[in-house]
């Protein structure tokens, strides 16, 4: 999920506290602050700190001008190669190619179980928005490089992967015992750092700074946030380091889709709205919890929703009629 | 003069004088408010009543005006207000590609369904559902501000550290733009301190207190970067349509009325701030509903926090323009409400059909004149304001403050720290601490 979900959710966490609340309207914020915090935190180690001391075996960084997609290709095959042959854990870093301030070049690697290869295609340069710039894509003579693969794979995440701005992905190559290696999108994203045991240890921190009431937020907001993260594709080692790999997810959802995202929030705010309301003593306007669902979010999300449904009605349409195709010009299923 | 026909011609006068306050880089409507009420006062005095028939509407048409049109000086001329600080980037990247027209009038399009939102859905539930939301947040409006914080600080993305291998070169290499954001947030927090507590700019104009620093954090760097590193625009198409429909318009009142609505609504909370807030709530990728969500959130806010002044049985002053306004006058009843609200209705279709003419003149001049004379225009002019309204104590606080407003834009971190130099402090003085910071660094 985006950060705002995780750190609203940390906030919500908080608000079912009562010593939260109470503390609050008597000016102390610290609760509050600690919830939002720890639910955001573990995406805050990952994404700040653990990832720039990440080891990588071997590091694809295509050339500025004109990168070449055989190569690139060609490196990713065989860093399944190593893994399998070494019996070992490779990992593969894909970096991005930077074109500019503010302009990238673009690829897509797709590691295709069926064809047992690796592809590689040169798209246009975009901007940090991923808008791409018109006229920029390669020539076709130049776009797609392909390279065989040693061993059956078996995929855990998205087969296409898009490397555009800012960091670029990371694989590991995990050889198993049927022969194959196993491919881990973004390794050392949710090992430690989400897991109920790092809760527990900031919490017993939490406990010795500020009282068991502060430990009791932290572990609710990093577990919330542990907790969300198992909607996706991704899962997280909740246990370790008692356990040594990452859960699958639930395959529920995407980090970046909007509606669930704002679903999340909107929902959070109407639950922190309500933690706070059951705190006043003698409220001059009072309601229940099911009058603030029905006019704090069926009627503005109705009223919304329907108005997307009737302006979006004739495109939907024509987007039914095209079948949808990844990067590489292959039929992908809808969803 | 009938009471409606004053609104009317009230409203059109103030809407019309606003475009002229709006072009002009780093003026802002409540500076110009500002002093309209002390000239208020200079007639009082002189024993001449205005009734407010006549001087609420044309505060409306000044701030609505000035809401939807100061988006031309701050994509055209690179020389945003905080609020249209998210803006500036992608607007000045549809100026590079020649559609500047475009990006502008998308934003303006924003404003407008900005008003739509204030006048039809807002306005008509306000009464009913807001009472009983400052009922229940009243208490708590600190912690929510220290979220807030929290949530700028730790939420900031790493520019660097994208290359090589893993280690502590890689580590600095990414914390050059974070260590560079919270330096940005301490300095301008500090900044925001000695503001409040031992203040250079004269106590005359004290009410224009916190234009220097704003103008220093926000508006003089850009101008500073556009002048050295020479821009050139290229030629801008005028175009005739602008590629845009009713679900993008409805996504995007969507995000910048929530981001709007919210810092409208929660006091400090600025419409950058806001903006920031519902973009990353909304999730919106689609660059035209973002900046047009940006146009929304402007309005919203400072229209927003005008008009829950008048919102009956609310009682709540958000925004320098209320503030001001109560010093006038204190609305108590649904006349005075349904007047502002249709105030801002005439405000916003005057104003958005003033903004393609407007618009096409600015970058007639910017075509004229070369983007760098221009930048260097605008420049003086902000220097010129910043001393006419706050002297030399001004300037010197405005200095500072590019100081401070230089360091996002040399290490590329997110400009919204700057709002340090005042959530800091407010925030420190709501949760009861403020003197005791104020007094450990020699303030007081």
């Amino acid at each position: 999920m985006k950060g705002i979900s995780h750190f609203i959710s940390g906030v919500t966490a908080a608000s079912f506290c009562p010593w939260a609340v109470e503390a609050a309207m008597e000016g102390n914020p610290l609760y509050f602050v600690l919830g939002g915090a720890f639910g955001v935190l573990p995406d805050t180690l990952d994404f700040k700190f653990y990832r720039f001391f990440y080891y990588h075996d071997i590091y694809v960084e295509p050339e500025g001008g004109n990168p070449d997609p055989q190569r690139i290709a060609e490196q990713a095959a065989k860093a399944v190669e190593m893994a399998l042959k070494e019996k070992r854990t490779v990992r593969l870093k894909l970096s991005t190619v930077r074109m500019g301030a503010d302009f990238w070049r673009q690829y897509s690697i797709k590691f295709d179980s069926e064809k047992q290869e690796v592809q590689v295609r040169i798209g246009a340069v975009v901007n940090t928005g991923q808008v791409p710039v018109p006229g920029s894509e390669p020539k076709e003579n130049q776009k797609i490089g392909r390279a065989k693969l040693v061993c059956p794979i078996v995929q855990t995440y998205d087969a296409v992967t898009r490397v555009d701005i800012f960091d670029g992905p990371t694989f590991a190559m995990q050889p198993d015992e049927q022969g194959r290696v196993v491919l881990h999108f973004l390794p050392w994203h949710r090992s430690w750092t989400h897991s109920f045991t790092l809760g527990a240890a900031f919490a017993a921190l939490g406990w010795l700074i500020w009282g068991w009431q502060a430990a009791v937020v932290i572990m609710a907001g990093l577990s919330v946030h542990v907790l969300e993260d198992q909607m996706g594709l991704m899962g997280s080692n909740l246990f370790f380091p008692i356990t040594k790999k990452r859960f699958h997810g639930l395959h529920l959802m995407r980090a970046g889709d909007s509606v669930p995202n704002f679903g999340v929030v909107w929902t959070c705010c109407l639950l922190i709205f309500w933690n706070l309301y059951r705190h006043i003593p003698s409220p001059t306007f009072k309601f229940t919890f099911l009058q603030l669902v029905f006019y704090g979010a069926v009627i503005p999300l109705g009223a919304f929703w329907l108005a997307h449904f009737l302006l979006t009605r004739g495109k939907k349409a024509e987007e039914a009629v095209a079948p949808g195709q990844d990067e590489f010009d292959e039929p992908v299923a809808a969803s | 003069m009938s009471a409606a026909l004053s609104v009317l011609v009230a409203t059109l006068v103030g809407t019309v004088l606003s475009c002229v306050i709006s072009v002009l880089p780093a003026l802002h409507a409540y500076n110009v408010l500002g002093a309209f009420v002390m000239g208020m006062f200079a007639l009082t005095a002189r024993g001449i009543e205005l009734a407010p028939e006549v001087y609420l509407p044309f505060m409306v048409g000044m701030i609505v005006g000035w809401s939807m049109l100061n988006t031309i000086p701050s994509i055209l001329l690179g020389a945003p207000d905080e609020s249209a600080m998210f803006t500036v980037l992608p607007g000045q990247k549809y100026l590079m590609f020649g559609r500047g027209y475009e990006g502008t009038m998308v934003t303006g399009v924003g404003g407008l369904a900005g008003v739509f939102f204030l006048v039809f859905i807002v306005g008509p539930f306000a009464p009913k559902v807001l009472p009983p939301v400052q009922e229940v947040l009243r208490l708590h409006m600190h912690w929510i501000l220290w979220v807030i914080i929290t949530f700028i600080l730790m939420t900031e993305w790493p520019k660097g550290g994208n290359w090589g291998p893993g280690g502590w070169k890689k580590f600095f290499d990414a914390w050059r733009s974070l260590g560079a954001g919270l330096l940005t947030f301490f300095l301008s927090g500090f900044l925001g301190f000695i503001l409040l507590y031992r203040s250079p700019v004269s106590v005359d104009v004290a009410f224009q207190n916190i234009m220097p620093a704003f103008v220093g954090l926000f508006a003089i760097p850009w101008c500073l970067l556009n002048i050295i590193s020479g821009t050139r625009v290229p030629k801008q198409h005028i175009s005739k349509s602008l590629d845009i429909d009713g679900d993008l318009i409805l996504r995007s009142v969507g995000a910048g009325g929530l981001g709007g609505g919210f810092a409208a609504f929660f006091p400090v909370v600025t419409g950058g701030v806001g903006g920031l807030l519902a973009g990353h709530a909304t999730a919106q990728r689609d660059e035209r509903v973002f900046i047009m969500s940006q146009g929304v959130s402007k309005l919203v806010y400072y229209v927003g926090a005008f008009m829950l002044l008048f919102v009956p049985g609310l009682g709540i002053t958000r925004g320098g323009a209320a503030w001001m306004m109560r010093q006038l006058y204190m609305p108590r009843t649904y006349y005075d409400y349904y007047m502002i609200l249709a105030a801002i209705a005439i405000a916003g279709a005057v104003s958005f059909l003033m903004m393609s003419p407007l618009t096409r003149a600015t970058i007639w001049f910017i075509e004229k004149t070369n983007y760098r004379n221009a930048s260097v225009f605008a420049l003086a002019i902000i220097l010129a304001i910043v001393y006419v309204m706050t002297g030399w104590g001004g300037i010197l606080v405005m200095t500072v403050a590019t100081g401070i407003g230089l360091i996002p834009v040399l290490f590329a971190s997110r400009r919204l720290n700057c709002l340090g130099v005042l959530l800091l402090p407010i925030a420190c003085n709501m949760s009861g601490f403020g003197q005791d910071i104020a007094a450990w660094l020699g303030l007081i």
